[in-house]
């Protein structure tokens, strides 16, 4: 039961453990988000006031456990691919290409700069309300951690959820323009990150010749291509002929995904910890 | 679809809560907008004495706003625009309350600047928007499409602030930006536009990196056109623009973080931190001048260092965070102001003098607070506009301690409107006179007449209310549920008041009752979901009265809940995107998903209909399919009821069949805020639907009326039908001059508003078609008629006392009241605008105070504006060739309260329709070629008017009396169109024209009455006591009776009845009946 038939006695010592919760609790749970949120900063290896130089260097070899028609090496320094190696066999005629990054070009990781952007927000927000900041109102918390929250949630997403893409847009990005020799035309990569993998496919194309008598029906947005899926690029229409992934775990990157979860489920205790006052107090806004 | 409605808005004693995350002063430095993590957007009124009150709330966000930026060249259109923590945007009107366009990208904005160069662009302007993307969007003004980006060639990254450089020395317009990782980079605006209209890539002209993160504000000091200010979380920098070398920095105090800042002058700058202080500095040079030597080439820079002028803070009531600005005086009567906005909803502001000096010995001077107001200090300030819907009702019950109410239900079917309180009691009364009571003065009489229940049943607050029989048939339509903070829920019957069955749940407080699918039937049985605060879903079983499942394993929020009627599981969706899936019959958790497995599960029975935890869920299953699943529905106010509701009169056909109740002229609507669980109504009237719906009752009490006045009623039952007949029509012809307007407009660039055109006659003919079909189902239904038509004309009465304007003659006051039944307001309503379906802006208590001058006199309540005065003269001496024409061949002596009931509505339903028509023209019309916009519109409106005969048809059926439509209407179309042009709002040309229809009316009826006075008091000396009678007791009939005979009676009460005593009525009546 609640408030109504709360005594008196023992509304004050209810008031005793919110005031409690508000000044010692709460304040002990951000200091631990915090602290969690920072180590899942330092895995995105963010530069510290612009010292550019001092993030590390990280390769990764992709590969596929049955097949090894398509191999890469990919050098991932914090959000961005500043080298990559792809070995290519081709099916047909078994011929092995090989194309690397340009010396000039880095290749921006968008989901995990988004990712970073948002671990620093959440942290941002925290760092806020230091030690010497007094909630006064149940509901002041409770909208922290909804804003902090948000930015974690956000930040996760971009991580398990790669961008849609639809072939045109794969084959206009400017990735195609970074490889040297230069990639052929009926060739293309796309990188993502999924989960804690980073990911390569490429397609193989073929050119549909417009005296076909196949049904053009050009394909949406789509993570991950089928073979058979077409497209019109710069007036020539392409059917997928092969379509090749390899991916490679990325261990930071399931480091700040579990830091992540372990964070909002932090959130969600101290929300729910505050809700349960709030039945007793009616006609205060708690 | 416009929908032609008038809302009102019935608030509570306490204010909803408004957590102010952005704020801006509108460039005439009238009106103060307020953006809330709740998604509402507030006006307030800055008067030229800087005293600040709120005017108007208005509903569009469904997540926090982010961030709010002018969308216009201020002086020409007075547009805003707000920007959600979902992608939402919207441009307001703040004139008027109105939502203008709105959108939804998938982008997060957190700053907008608006860019518009007059000579080299076409359009109305460019917002250019940064948030957490990569770099910069330009956004078009006008129809919030994305038109291009600006990208960065090197280390792009998401761009914490900007701000837009615009100085006559460099000639070249710049958009100057810092990323989050510290990289200040310009881009050219004014030499791109071009390759931005053409979609040429832009890059940056500059970049550099600058030794700071968590910037925050950047601004471009105007008055030397050479200083940068740019305000990190930890210091404050002043950079030189040309070559962006550093100037000085400082450093803030330890426990402080700078939010903000701004130029005040030259070398004077304004910077602001999140806990609400504010300093002002003067930037002192350091001796060394500015000198070149030529011989190495090198600059030696001036450096400046910065001296602390003033400071200016908040002493109490802190509640993190701050929002500041600060706007600087253009002209004149403008103060230089800084203003704040909190978390708490508190807005302060301080006049920053034009001279800001320090104190004798040089420390810094303090200055005071100017004005600080909250929501709820108006909501304090007018108590008696600001009181709840059954206030009264409670106060009457519990002495004068009343409970807020807590949560409520309209069920539309009974008219009865359900209220749980903070106290845990329940009232159940009958809607509509629970608002005439409310509203109305001579409230005595009304409020005790009022039939209502208690229910008493819970211990503390009653958090959710369902009625579930209202959606699906196969509830008992005697239960009501009701779940409280107690963890009970209790099933009612709502007719006797007794509990059929109490479930205790022992989990935390009910947050909500969930009514299953239609198509989910276990076994034929009734179920409703039931979820609590410690995220457990119940399942219970109304007719067993039994809980069939409770899963309570649930780490998070409830955000979904569907069912696999197959497999006879419960699918439950939490807010970390797992999944759960009970098994019902056994009660087992069977599987939990997360990740991708989990997104597959929900996706996979989309197909099967679906409950959704959280604000959407008292929408009807149309509007929510509709709704993007991708998001969540974090929206604070129930606000998307408003769209079940407005779809409401197109879709209730379909559910009439099952549930039968009678489509609705007069719905309320109940809206929770959400952190202080403030519950609020809105009275939602449509004014087109009553005349259609009082129309066809009087046809119908007619018929079944006896055939006292033979031929009288023959005439009469004629034109009533005629008039049905040309209402129908001018149903049709709404339907055509949609389609017309896509036609006429084919030059419009407009390519979605013309689809939506094309595609709107073919909703409104196939709604013509059911509302036909409904109508004759209808009549069948309605034996006996009275309670309906009682109800409808006394909601018409109720709209008519809420739009009219009292308080302007007293005379008129008095006849309305004695001849038209139309009783006074008891004190101002808050009108409410709907401009689409999800949008609706409501006035808040005190509005009518902010109006200058309306509030010297304390007789006039209600007046809009003053303008509105002006605004009925206009109107009555442009329709002056009418009048003499009505006063013709007895129109008049016959208008007995019904038809000039039915005449003042038709009025309101033309003109609401005529200014929502305007307004369409006018925002397809603003095409490129502004200049000629004006001249366009009109020969648009010449189109439509000529090219559309029935629409004057249409007109005169609705003016129901004028006998010569064709001047008259169009001179009256085209004054109307003159009104909307020059931004006068919906409620003010329909307060005027009312007030000028009440003012002609009434001076014929006066002429009639003093000429006719004279001799039914010779014939019979009754009458006048009988029309003493009828005046007085006009009110007490309606509301204290139910009884069919009270529709005769006031059929009959036209002054040539004749008839000695009411009861007269009565008896015949009930020989009908």
């Amino acid at each position: 039961m609640a408030a109504a038939m709360a005594s008196a006695a023992e509304r004050a010592v209810l008031e005793e453990e919110f005031k409690w919760l508000l000044q010692e609790e709460v304040h002990a749970v951000l200091k631990q988000l915090q602290d969690i949120l920072k180590e899942a900063s330092h895995r995105f290896a963010l530069p510290v006031s612009g010292s550019e130089g001092t993030i590390k260097q990280e390769n990764f070899v992709l590969s596929t456990s049955g097949t090894d028609q398509v191999k890469g090496v990919l050098t991932l320094q914090g959000d961005a691919l500043c080298q990559a190696d792809i070995s290519l066999k081709m099916p047909r005629n078994n011929q092995l290409l090989h194309f690397a990054f340009r010396e000039d070009k880095q290749w921006k990781l968008q989901q995990i700069q988004d990712a970073r952007n948002h671990v620093n927000q959440a942290i941002y927000l925290l760092m806020n309300r230091d030690v010497n900041y007094q909630f006064k109102t149940g509901s002041e918390v409770l909208k922290l951690m909804d804003a902090v929250m948000l930015q974690l949630t956000r930040a996760r997403n971009r991580l398990t959820t790669p961008a849609t893409l639809t072939l045109p847009e794969i084959a206009s990005s400017g990735l195609t323009k970074m490889f040297t020799p230069a990639l052929p035309p009926d060739i293309l990569v796309n990188f993502y990150i999924n989960l804690n993998k980073l990911c390569l496919t490429v397609y193989q194309l073929h050119v549909l010749q417009p005296s076909t008598t196949k049904n053009f029906k050009p394909a949406g947005g789509s993570v991950l291509h089928n073979p058979g899926a077409m497209f019109e690029f710069g007036n020539q229409r392409y059917e997928v002929s092969h379509v090749h992934k390899v991916e490679c775990v990325v261990p930071w990157l399931n480091d700040a995904l579990v830091f992540f979860t372990v964070s909002l489920q932090l959130c969600q205790q101290l929300k729910d910890k505050i809700s349960i006052f709030s039945s007793y107090w009616n006609y205060r806004p708690y | 679809m416009k929908v032609s409605i008038q809302a009102v808005a019935v608030w509570g004693k306490i204010a909803p809560s408004h957590s102010i995350t952005a704020i801006m002063i509108t460039d005439d430095q009238q009106t103060i907008v307020t953006g809330s993590q709740e998604g509402q957007i507030c006006l307030w009124d800055l008067s030229s004495e800087l005293k600040i009150s709120s005017k108007e709330i208005l509903f569009g966000h469904t997540a926090s706003v982010t961030c709010l930026a002018k969308a216009r060249d201020f002086e020409k259109q007075p547009y805003v625009v707000s920007a959600a923590e979902n992608g939402e945007m919207c441009v307001w009107n703040v004139a008027s309350g109105q939502s203008v366009e709105n959108t939804k990208l998938p982008y997060r904005h957190t700053a907008i600047c608006y860019y518009h160069c007059s000579f080299r662009m076409t359009g109305e302007g460019w917002l250019l928007c940064c948030g957490e993307y990569q770099d910069v969007l330009i956004i078009d003004a006008k129809t919030l499409s994305v038109l291009h980006t600006l990208t960065s060639s090197q280390s792009s990254d998401w761009i914490n602030c900007m701000c837009i450089v615009h100085s006559t020395r460099i000639q070249e317009d710049s958009l100057v930006a810092v990323s989050v990782a510290g990289e200040l980079k310009v881009w050219d605006l004014s030499s791109s536009l071009n390759s931005i209209q053409e979609r040429e890539s832009v890059y940056e002209k500059e970049s550099k990196s600058l030794d700071c993160i968590n910037c925050q504000a950047i601004r471009f000091c105007t008055y030397t056109e050479r200083l940068l200010l740019v305000v990190s979380s930890t210091c404050w920098q002043v950079y030189d623009y040309c070559d962006f070398s550093l100037l000085c920095t400082e450093f803030c105090k330890s426990g402080q973080c700078f939010a903000g800042g701004a130029v005040l002058a030259a070398y004077r700058l304004i910077i602001w931190t999140e806990d609400g202080h504010s300093y002002i500095y003067q930037l002192l040079n350091s001796g060394l001048s500015k000198s070149i030597y030529p011989a190495d080439g090198k600059v030696l820079k001036e450096t400046v260092y910065p001296h602390l002028l003033c400071s200016a803070g908040v002493k109490e009531n802190k509640s993190f965070p701050f929002v500041m600005g600060f706007m600087n005086e253009r002209k004149e009567p403008f103060y230089k102001v800084l203003f704040s906005g909190e978390a708490s909803g508190r807005i302060t502001l301080w006049h920053v003098p034009d001279v800001p000096v320090s104190t004798f010995d040089g420390s810094p001077k303090e200055i005071p607070i100017t004005a600080t107001w909250t929501l709820q200090d108006n909501f304090d300030k007018h108590h008696s506009m600001s009181e709840g819907i059954i206030d009264h009702l409670c106060a009457s019950e519990d002495g004068n301690e009343s409970a807020p109410i807590s949560s409520s239900v309209y069920i539309p079917s009974l008219d009865k409107l359900v209220c749980g309180c903070e106290n845990g009691k329940i009232f159940v009364t009958l809607a509509l006179k629970t608002a005439r009571a409310r509203l109305l003065e001579n409230i005595y009489l009304l409020k005790d007449n009022l039939p209502y229940k208690v229910l008493n049943g819970h211990s503390s607050r009653v958090t959710c209310l369902l009625y579930p029989h209202d959606k699906s048939a196969r509830f008992d339509p005697s239960w009501l549920l009701s779940g409280g903070q107690d963890s009970v829920v209790i099933c009612w019957d709502i007719f006797t008041g007794e509990i059929l069955h109490q479930f205790t749940l022992q989990s935390g407080p009910v947050t909500e009752l969930l009514r299953p699918p239609e198509n989910y039937r276990l076994k034929d049985h009734s179920i409703v979901c039931c979820v609590c605060r410690d995220h457990s879903v119940a399942i219970l079983h109304l007719q067993e009265r039994v809980c069939l499942l409770h899963a309570r394993k649930h780490l998070f929020p409830v955000k979904m809940i569907k069912f696999d009627p197959v497999e006879n599981l419960l699918i439950v969706g939490c807010e970390d995107d797992s999944v759960y899936i009970w098994e019902i019959e056994t009660g087992t958790l069977e599987r939990h998903e997360t990740g991708e497995t989990a997104k597959a599960i929900l996706t996979s029975i989309e197909d099967s209909e679906y409950l959704m935890a959280g604000a959407l869920l008292p929408i009807s299953q149309d509007s929510k399919r509709r709704k993007d699943t991708a998001y969540k529905p974090s929206s604070s106010y129930k606000h998307g009821m408003v769209s079940y509701n407005l779809t409401h009169t197109e879709k209730t056909s379909d559910k009439l069949t099952d549930t039968g109740h009678i489509q609705q002229s007069f719905t309320v609507l109940p809206v929770k805020t959400k952190w202080n669980n403030v519950n609020f109504h809105v009275l939602l009237f449509d004014p087109g639907r009553l005349v259609e719906l009082l129309l066809s009752s009087q046809l119908n009490g007619l018929k079944s009326s006896d055939s006292f006045h033979e031929y009288d009623t023959l005439q009469r039952a004629k034109s009533t039908a005629e008039k049905r007949s040309l209402t129908l029509k001018r149903n049709k012809t709404a339907g055509s001059i949609c389609l017309l307007d896509g036609q006429v407009n084919t030059v419009c660039a407009n390519q979605v508003h013309r689809d939506n055109n094309a595609v709107r006659p073919l909703e409104e003919s196939g709604g013509m078609k059911r509302q036909k079909k409904m109508k004759s189902s209808r009549k069948g239904r309605m034996q006996p008629p009275g309670n309906t038509d009682v109800n409808i004309t006394n909601t018409a009465k109720l709209l008519l006392s809420c739009l009219l304007p009292w308080g302007v003659d007293k005379e008129i006051d008095n006849l309305c009241v004695t001849y038209l039944g139309i009783l006074k307001l008891q004190c101002p309503v808050s009108f409410g605008l709907v401009s689409n379906e999800n949008h609706i802006s409501l006035m808040l208590p005190g509005w009518n105070c902010t109006d200058h001058g309306v509030l010297e006199e304390h007789a006039v309540i209600n007046l809009f504006s003053k303008r509105v005065l002006d605004l009925s003269n206009k109107y009555l001496s442009a329709t002056e060739g009418q009048t003499e024409k009505k006063d013709g061949p007895g129109n008049n002596i016959h208008g007995s309260q019904g038809s000039e009931t039915v005449f003042l509505l038709s009025r309101i339903a033309l003109i609401n329709r005529i200014v929502n028509m305007s307004l369409e023209v006018t925002s397809e019309m603003e095409s490129p070629q502004k200049s000629e916009s004006v001249h366009n519109k009109w020969r648009n409106v010449e189109a439509i008017s000529s090219s559309f005969p029935s629409f004057y048809a249409d007109l005169s059926s609705n003016k129901s009396r004028s006998h010569s439509p064709d001047f008259g209407n169009i001179s009256l179309m085209k004054l109307i169109f003159c009104w909307s042009d020059q931004s006068i709002k919906n409620i003010e040309a329909i307060q005027a024209v009312l007030l000028a229809e009440v003012q002609r009316t009434m001076k014929t009826l006066r002429k009639t009455a003093v000429c006719r006075e004279p001799l039914p008091i010779l014939e019979n000396g009754n009458v006048s006591v009988l029309k003493h009678d009828k005046s007085s007791n006009s009110a007490n009939f309606q509301d204290a009776e139910d009884t069919p005979d009270t529709c005769v009676l006031e059929e009959s009460e036209s002054p040539d009845d004749m008839k000695p005593h009411p009861w007269i009525s009565k008896v015949c009546s009930c020989k009908v009946c």
